[in-house]
């Protein structure tokens, strides 16, 4: 291999790739904050008692699971505007549809959450007179998160990676940014090197984070409260198995 | 804001039922689960302050009447009035029941706290939300319940690290938040050990005594029904069979069914 590097490139068009990464960040933070937040209805309606609504629940949360998301990202970008006549720009059509793409996942962790509460700690909300709303809210969806934080963690670092595909639809993130440079220099080793650097260096950490929590949880057991190591965490490398003599 | 605030003042409390008077009245309660009728045509009165312990076989519908009672669950026939108020009739709850559901306090089993708060947020939580308390006036009146259950110690702990009985102490100290004038405890001892579970049953009759609140309780604690209980309810397959002191209850059993029900309690 006689390829000579020339790092320039990157640091000539460094401002570019940042501003490329900051809306890679801004539009992960804002379609996770919203996924979040909707996620809460549409696991309640899941679960509702009306057939025909959780029906419904499940028939958006299955479409948006069982078909790619680079689908889904094309249809609102160039299908929806013929379906409605607003045509909508690239960075409000990737919000948009990684937003419900991310929601219909998000919704089934929440509902495993959901359904993991107890029916007697609710009912004891009840008892006390807290509304259904106060019920949600205070007891059913802070024990959910709890419970489901690594799978949450581990869809919102999935979102974030995926948010590269938005560069399909010339919306100027870090990918499209890193894409374009490169076709321009014809240094794409240089520069998707680094761009996949910087999707790691956030990426990562919230990883190790994730398998830190993970590995808590499984030490506690984290059922029922009651502390015990799991066989998992015991047969881990790494882990002294205690022998009882 | 909660509409029913009024109802949770001083002065409220001070003209609260007397003891003697009728606390619950339930006429002709009926309930089923597909085909299997739960409840037949049950009526059942308790007075306030007065400690009912209801016994009866595992299915006989006890903590059916208790959830219908407390609200968790609509009969499918027959009226019941609350504190002088019609709370249920016409198979719905009344807009009277709305006044006054809040000093119906009821006690579960198992899992009765919220693990992801400390003592002191599960007692204030449902006072701050729901009653629009203070900070300082939900403590103030947080530290008294604790007191009360001789809990004072643990008010910033955490349930994981209660022991059972401790729980149930908090859970009822809890209850006591909302002033109720009934408490509803179904089996909230039968996980303890008979010493820890005669602890708990004490501060129920020490809250009867001081506090004039009338307790329900399904249990199958036979030395306390008989020492504390001021009337003995047996179920038998969805009817009440027998509702009579405990005296008469235990040493006068005439029912076949009661008879047969605490020889195989008793040993
Ligand atoms: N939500 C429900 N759906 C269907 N059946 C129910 C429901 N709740 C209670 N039942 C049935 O109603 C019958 C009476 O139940 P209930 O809980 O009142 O009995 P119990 O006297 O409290 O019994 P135990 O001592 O076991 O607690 C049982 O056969 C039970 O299976
Ligand atoms: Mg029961």
């Amino acid at each position: 291999m006689n390829y000579t590097f020339d790092w320039s490139v990157v640091t000539n068009n460094f401002p570019r790739l940042l501003d490329g990464l900051l809306l890679t960040v801004e539009i992960s933070v804002i379609v996770i904050i919203l996924s979040m937040i909707f996620a809460i209805p549409v696991a309640l309606l899941r679960m509702s008692k009306i057939e025909v609504v959780r029906w419904l629940a499940q028939l958006y949360i299955e479409i948006f699971r069982c078909t790619p998301l680079l689908v889904q990202l094309f249809w609102v970008y160039y299908a929806l505007p013929t379906l409605t006549g607003i045509t909508i720009p690239g960075t409000i059509s990737a919000v948009i549809a990684l937003t419900l793409n991310l929601t219909a996942f998000m919704a089934e962790a929440y509902r495993s959450g959901f359904q993991a509460v107890p029916p007697e700690q609710v009912e004891a909300g009840k008892m006390l007179r807290l509304t259904r709303f106060q019920q949600i809210r205070h007891i059913i969806v802070p024990q959910a998160l709890k419970q489901q934080l690594p799978v949450i963690m581990s869809l919102d670092i999935s979102l974030f990676k995926d948010t590269a595909l938005v560069s399909t639809i010339a919306v100027a993130d870090l990918m499209f940014t890193a894409n374009k440079i490169s076709t321009e220099s014809y240094r794409a080793l240089e520069i998707l090197s680094v761009a996949a650097l910087m999707y790691f260096l956030i990426a990562f950490p919230a990883s190790l984070i994730l398998s830190k929590i993970e590995r808590n949880m499984m030490e506690t057991g984290n059922v029922r409260g009651i502390r015990r190591k799991s066989l998992a965490a015991q047969m881990a490398p790494g882990t002294k198995v205690e022998v009882k003599p | 804001m909660s509409e029913n605030s009024a109802a949770h003042t001083g002065t409220h409390r001070d003209i609260a039922a007397k003891s003697g008077d009728v606390l619950v009245s339930c006429r002709g309660l009926k309930k089923s689960f597909g085909d299997r009728e739960v409840m037949k045509s049950i009526d059942f009165d308790m007075l306030a302050g007065d400690i009912t312990v209801i016994i009866g076989r595992s299915g006989s519908g006890k903590s059916t009447l208790l959830r219908a009672i407390a609200g968790l669950t609509d009969p499918d026939d027959g009226t019941m009035t609350f504190d002088g108020e019609v709370v249920f009739e016409d198979s719905k709850r009344t807009p009277a029941w709305k006044q006054v559901d809040s000093h119906v306090g009821m006690i579960f089993q198992s899992y009765t706290l919220w693990p992801h708060m400390d003592v002191l947020k599960n007692l204030t939580l449902a006072p701050r939300k729901r009653l629009g308390m203070s900070e300082s006036a939900a403590l103030e009146r947080a530290e008294k319940a604790l007191a009360e259950v001789g809990m004072s110690d643990h008010i910033h702990s955490r349930p994981s690290e209660l022991s059972g009985g401790e729980r149930q102490r908090v859970a009822i100290a809890r209850a006591l938040m909302m002033r109720p004038k009934l408490l509803l405890c179904d089996e909230i001892t039968s996980a303890l050990d008979p010493p820890v579970a005669a602890e708990v049953l004490d501060v129920l009759r020490r809250l009867k005594e001081e506090e004039g609140i009338a307790v329900a309780l399904v249990t199958h604690d036979m030395a306390f029904a008989s020492k504390a209980a001021d009337r003995v309810v047996f179920f038998h397959e969805g009817e009440i069979a027998v509702n009579a002191t405990p005296d008469d209850a235990f040493n006068k059993a005439e029912d076949p069914e009661l008879k047969k029900f605490i020889d195989a309690v008793r040993f």
